[in-house]
């Protein structure tokens, strides 16, 4: 007996091509949500400028997020850190009534993380400031920023690239970076 | 596809729509949610995110007093660990000490407190302020001649001293302290042997040779920790001798498994048993100090022959233990647990301690070490109250005599026997305030709530009882900042008592005060010269724990009179033999203690060791009995005494005596959070209200039993698999005496390839 | 070299039992089952320091714990000469692991420190390892588990919680061991004996359990092995374990 899939194939096109395109759309959807609807630089509560602080005035990174060099988190400055020199500077532009404004009702300023590592992954500032690591190598050039944007996508080629090409001790080691 | 008509486009167009709101939405659903980074206003001193901050206090979980080391990050209590520094548990802590942090964050948490609405006991409770609380009660308090009693969870150190003072300014009130777990008989035995107010220190580290009667000293009685401690040194510490172990109990206990030897004794014939080793040891000769004759008469009618018959232990067996004890140097004797709690408990006690006097062991190492009375608080033994004490207040309570009942932290309502008529004595008492932080079963009964910090976020201190030979003082610091609308009881009392105008006896306006203020006497008994106050406290606090390495003078002398007048009478039973075959030995299981775990998850989940049974109560059996009876393990069984009756599963137990049966101490409850609720029986509710006629303590292994099948099935839920190694060697042994030619000291030289040919 | 034979090479490097040499420590642990009372404060510390969560009693019904650590007790002989033996067990950290060869995706694996490793969000969740284990000492998260608050806040960030699907079991508290290390970098030397201490460890009322790099000669944990009464369990089963049990004594035994 002569037997064809060919008929069948026929049959079943019309319904091919539909999951074809819906599965073309599924990944369309993914990545304009990933790229154009994902917020890498959301409104903070105050406008608080790096570029103004970080770049114009040269504040130097580790003068605010003292924690760096030697915490795992390098930590964001109290208000109290904030109002040391805000008591006297710049006291009447509207973003520093601002933070005089928390400051006075001792309300802690809920900033919106920027840049954020999943829970499984163990990450210390301290090791990598240490070690000399530029804060710009995953922040971005952040002293140019009027808003903080995420540059660096921070996902795990980022790590592994960079610790094979300065050859990390146990640098790959999934143990090390993995808790 | 260049005829495409109009729907099989509107189809693909769909297709596309839907695929692309999927993926959009897919892409939704895994994204990180929006985290914040809040920083503080003003950081506290210490603070700094990303690393541990670790804080020194005292375990609050048992009496026993250990250090410990609280890991917090961000400013929440992480782990507890313990304090290296304490000389009690040197960085040591048991599984109800790790638990503390289930205590602190335990979801059942008293929040506020609170004021009854409505009848008693129907949980309508609302909140209210500090203010109004403390008011209502300080308002009933201030009336002249109101008759009030402070029942308190058995504290020390300036806590107790403001109880003290607090019941005092009160004028017609009274202070008990009640433990459920609290040695009374083991106090008194040392009272009338050697006139001592403090328990000794037993110090087992030193000791080549150690005889427990029923004492569970590795699992829960005393200082389970250090004893642990000292075990793991004897056993196995450096080039000593190895410390040969004899357990002698009616049921195997923890302390029992870790024994060389486990002699089964009848419940209550520990003490004859102790008296048979005695008259042995006389009898050989092997004592020789002044008073020998005295002892050689009073133990006359204690020969190993006739101790035998009343213990079930062999003539031949009793004559060997002693002629072990007097020989080994040193060699220790220690007595609790089942030995501790029948009608002859102090007698029994007295007689375990006098084995120590008679092997010279007073004061030496290895031996038994009095220790000084607490540097801070008044005397460990003072204010306990009894089984007959609170049968008393119960008493006294129904007759109406009591106006306000103020309990702190402590549940008599669960671990008092429902013969002692608690819950009709509270019925009938007008005021009802409970300080507790959890619902307890007393606590369900209040008419006012004013919850206390857990021991994590309150100031105190702390003398060990009992203290390891010389002078201990701990302070116990706040590690986090209170949770909830929670004050520490010292502060609940110093609110009550500027309230009621009590400024002059008591003029703290803070805990952390009236702590200080007691540590400037310990700060004075330094040498003069040696730094101020603020910096000693600085460093007290650091550490967590003050010590004076100076013994006490350790004269030990025991009165003809006393010697005279030794002997242990039979035990006695409530409940007939034939109606009643099986003596009740209710144990505290490592999880629980006397109830207080058992709304920790973590003890819940923690199998007990010997059974592997977690989240319920069980009955113990001896697998002859369970065999004769046609009971298998898991079936269900009414235990039953005079008092009343438990339904729990049956669990076959290889090492209890034939006409024993045992039940963990704990669950039960009928109150105390969604842990511990409706789940298992408390053992405690059905036993006979027996006494030992001279501590005034409960006996609890004074209760006869029946055991009868219900006919259903309901099997304690075990994490154990199969309890025999069925040849796979899992534990290994061997004899002290046999030589290294069988092990492998190369433990990985068998070699494995996989390499090619 | 081809992809074929740098694939055989190293899946010939998988299969091969590692040794100490290399290894740059070798975490070991040893039990001491003459000090073990059996009292449990282990499988708490465990608990509280691991994020292990509570199963509740149904699913303990269902076997389904998750202990990282566990009492284990033999029973010898019968009433009135029964006796009753404790052992602590929790992975062995082998080192010729049955489980590391069975994962599909590496996510457990013998790392540079003799460490048997699992990689949670690597894990596809076979549950292969769990039967290959003869030990019986890996987990797996059948449902998302709960903290009803605030029982939350005792999580210890340093640990990652496990999600519903992925394999968990003991680490040798690799977060601890990450911790000295870093310290001990700080200093420019190696981590000293004693530095680290696993949860259970440093708990252990009797001291019965020791942890340390056996590379180090003069470690405590180098002593226990030389211990004549040192053995492993399933040891014939040759998988190599880096805890070693020190027997426990009985003078009846002959």
């Amino acid at each position: 007996m002569n037997v064809s899939i060919v008929p069948t194939l026929r049959v079943l096109r019309p319904a091919a091509t539909v999951a074809l395109v819906g599965l073309i759309g599924i990944i369309a959807g993914f990545y304009a949500n990933a790229t154009l609807f994902t917020d890498t630089s959301p409104e903070q509560p105050i406008a608080f400028s790096h570029k103004i602080h970080a770049g114009d005035n040269e504040v130097p990174c580790l003068y605010c997020h003292v924690q760096a060099r030697r915490s795992i988190s390098a930590g964001v400055p109290s208000v109290n850190k904030c109002m040391g020199c805000h008591l006297e500077v710049a006291t009447d532009r509207p973003q520093i009534r601002l933070l005089a404004n928390y400051w006075d009702t001792k309300e802690p300023i809920p900033w919106i993380k920027v840049h954020d590592l999943p829970d499984f992954v163990h990450f210390t500032h301290k090791r990598h400031v240490q070690a000399g690591i530029e804060c710009q190598t995953c922040h971005g050039p952040v002293e140019t920023m009027a808003v903080v944007s995420r540059e660096a996508p921070l996902k795990m080629g980022l790590c592994l690239n960079c610790h094979k090409d300065n050859a990390v001790e146990n640098g790959t080691d999934c143990w090390t970076c993995h808790k | 596809m260049a005829n495409v008509d109009r729907r099989e486009f509107l189809k693909l167009v769909g297709a596309g729509s839907v695929g692309v709101g999927a993926g959009y939405l897919l892409a939704e659903s895994i994204k990180h949610p929006v985290e914040h980074l809040i920083p503080y206003s003003v950081p506290p001193e210490e603070f700094s995110p990303g690393i541990a901050t670790w804080y020194n206090s005292v375990c609050g979980m048992c009496p026993a007093g250990c250090g410990i080391s609280v890991r917090t990050r961000e400013g929440r209590a992480k782990k507890i660990e313990g304090n290296p520094a304490h000389p009690v548990n040197q960085g040591r802590l048991c599984a109800l000490g790790q638990a503390g942090l289930q205590t602190l964050y335990n979801p059942d948490r008293i929040t506020a407190p609170m004021l009854l609405q409505g009848k008693r006991g129907n949980d309508a409770f609302v909140e209210t302020t500090w203010k109004e609380g403390l008011a209502n009660v300080s308002g009933r308090l201030g009336v002249p001649g109101v008759a009030t009693v402070v029942l308190s969870q058995g504290v020390r150190g300036q806590l107790a001293n403001l109880l003290e003072l607090f019941t005092a300014e009160l004028g017609s009130a009274e202070l008990l302290h009640y433990d459920f777990a609290h040695p009374h008989t083991l106090y008194a035995a040392n009272e009338r042997l050697f006139g001592q107010q403090q328990l000794p220190y037993y110090d087992i580290a030193n000791t080549r040779y150690l005889m427990s009667f029923g004492a569970d000293f590795l699992n829960n009685w005393l200082s389970p920790v250090h004893h642990s401690l000292g075990f793991g040194h004897s056993r196995q510490g450096g080039d000593a001798q190895r410390l040969r172990f004899v357990q002698i109990e009616p049921k195997m206990s923890i302390s029992g498994a870790a024994a060389d030897e486990w002699v089964a004794a009848r419940p209550g014939s520990e003490g004859v048993l102790a008296l048979g080793i005695a008259h042995q040891i006389l009898a050989g000769g092997r004592y020789s100090g002044s008073d020998a004759d005295d002892w050689t008469a009073a133990l006359a009618d204690y020969s190993p022959e006739l101790v035998a018959e009343q213990s079930g232990v062999a003539a031949a067996t009793i004559v060997r233990l002693a002629d072990e004890f007097a020989q080994a140097k040193p060699a220790l004797a220690i007595g609790g647990g089942s030995a501790a709690n029948n009608s002859n408990g102090t007698d029994t006690l007295v007689a375990v301690t006098a084995l120590n006097y008679l092997v010279g062991n007073i004061g030496q190492a290895g031996g038994l070490i009095f220790n000084p009375d607490p540097v801070t608080g008044p005397s460990a033994s003072s204010r306990r109250a009894n089984y007959e004490v609170m049968r008393d207040l119960a008493e006294a309570a129904q007759q109406g005599v009591v106006d306000v009942l103020i309990v702190n932290n402590t549940n008599p309502l669960f671990t008092l026997p429902t013969a002692a008529g608690f819950k009709e004595a509270l019925a009938s008492i007008p005021l009802i305030v409970s300080l507790s932080s959890f619902m307890d079963e007393t606590t369900a009964m209040a008419d006012v709530i004013l919850p206390s910090h857990t021991y994590l976020e309150s100031w105190g201190d702390d003398v060990p009882q009992p203290g390891v030979g010389f002078s201990v003082a701990a302070v116990s610091q706040p590690v986090v900042a209170p949770l909830y609308n929670t004050r520490s009881t010292g502060d609940i009392l110093l609110g009550l008592a500027s309230n009621l105008g009590f400024r002059d006896a008591i003029p703290w306006t803070t805990m952390e005060e009236c702590i200080k203020d007691g540590w400037r006497e310990i700060h004075a008994r330094g040498e003069p010269g040696s730094g101020d106050f603020d910096s000693f406290w600085h460093d007290v606090l650091q550490s967590g724990v003050w010590g004076e390495d100076v013994r006490q003078q350790q004269d030990a002398t025991v009165s003809k009179e006393v010697i005279d007048n030794i002997g242990v009478a039979a035990p006695e039973f409530a409940g007939d033999v034939g109606d009643y075959p099986f003596v009740l030995h209710p144990f505290m299981s490592t999880s629980m203690y006397d109830g207080r775990g058992a709304n920790l998850p973590w003890m819940q989940e923690l199998p007990d060791p010997i059974t592997s049974v977690v989240y319920g109560s069980w009955l113990e059996m001896n697998p002859a009995t369970a065999d004769k009876m046609g009971l298998q393990d898991g079936d269900l069984v009414q235990v039953a005494s005079m008092q009343g009756s438990v339904e729990v599963p049956v669990v076959i137990f290889p090492a209890i005596m034939p006409d024993v049966v045992a039940m963990p101490i704990g669950q039960g409850h009928e109150s105390l959070g969604r842990y511990a609720r409706n789940r298992g029986a408390n053992p405690i509710q059905i036993l006979a209200p027996v006494t030992d006629p001279v501590s005034g303590a409960l006996a609890t292994g004074a209760t006869r039993v029946s055991v009868v099948a219900t006919g259903r099935r309901a099997p304690a839920v075990k994490t154990g698999g199969e309890s025999r190694q069925l040849g796979r060697d899992i534990v290994r042994f061997t004899s002290t005496t046999s030589d290294a030619t069988e092990h492998s000291a190369k433990l990985n030289s068998i070699p494995i390839s996989v390499e090619p040919a | 070299m081809s992809f074929m034979d740098r694939f055989v090479s190293g899946w010939r490097k998988h299969r091969q039992a590692a040794t100490d040499d290399d290894f740059d420590y070798a975490w070991t642990m040893s039990i001491d089952l003459d000090r073990c009372t059996g009292c449990g404060a282990c499988v708490t510390a465990c608990q509280a320091e691991n994020n292990i969560p509570l199963v509740g009693e149904k699913e303990l019904a269902g076997g389904r714990e998750m202990q990282w650590i566990r009492i284990e007790r033999y029973w010898e002989g019968e009433y009135p000469n029964a006796k009753l033996s404790f052992i602590p067990m929790m992975c062995q950290h082998c080192d010729s692991a049955p489980c590391e060869t069975v994962c599909p995706v590496s996510a457990t694996y013998h790392n540079q420190d003799g460490l048997n490793t699992q990689i949670y969000n690597r894990c596809i969740g076979t549950r292969s390892c769990a039967v290959y284990c003869p030990y019986e000492v890996r987990f797996f998260n059948y449902y998302d588990h709960h903290w009803p608050a605030p029982l939350d806040q005792q999580l210890n960030p340093d640990v990652t919680v496990r999600e519903k699907g992925v394999m968990e079991k003991c680490t040798f508290c690799i977060q601890r061991i990450r911790q000295a290390k870093d310290h001990a970098k700080d200093e420019g030397r190696r981590v000293a004996d004693g530095e680290v201490q696993p949860a259970c460890v440093q708990t252990c009322p009797s001291e019965a359990l020791v942890f340390g790099d056996r590379k180090d000669p003069n470690s405590n944990v180098s002593k226990s092995i030389n211990d004549p009464r040192a053995y492993h369990v399933l040891g014939e089963l040759n998988t190599r374990p880096s805890v070693v049990y020190l027997k426990k004594v009985d003078a009846d035994v002959v």
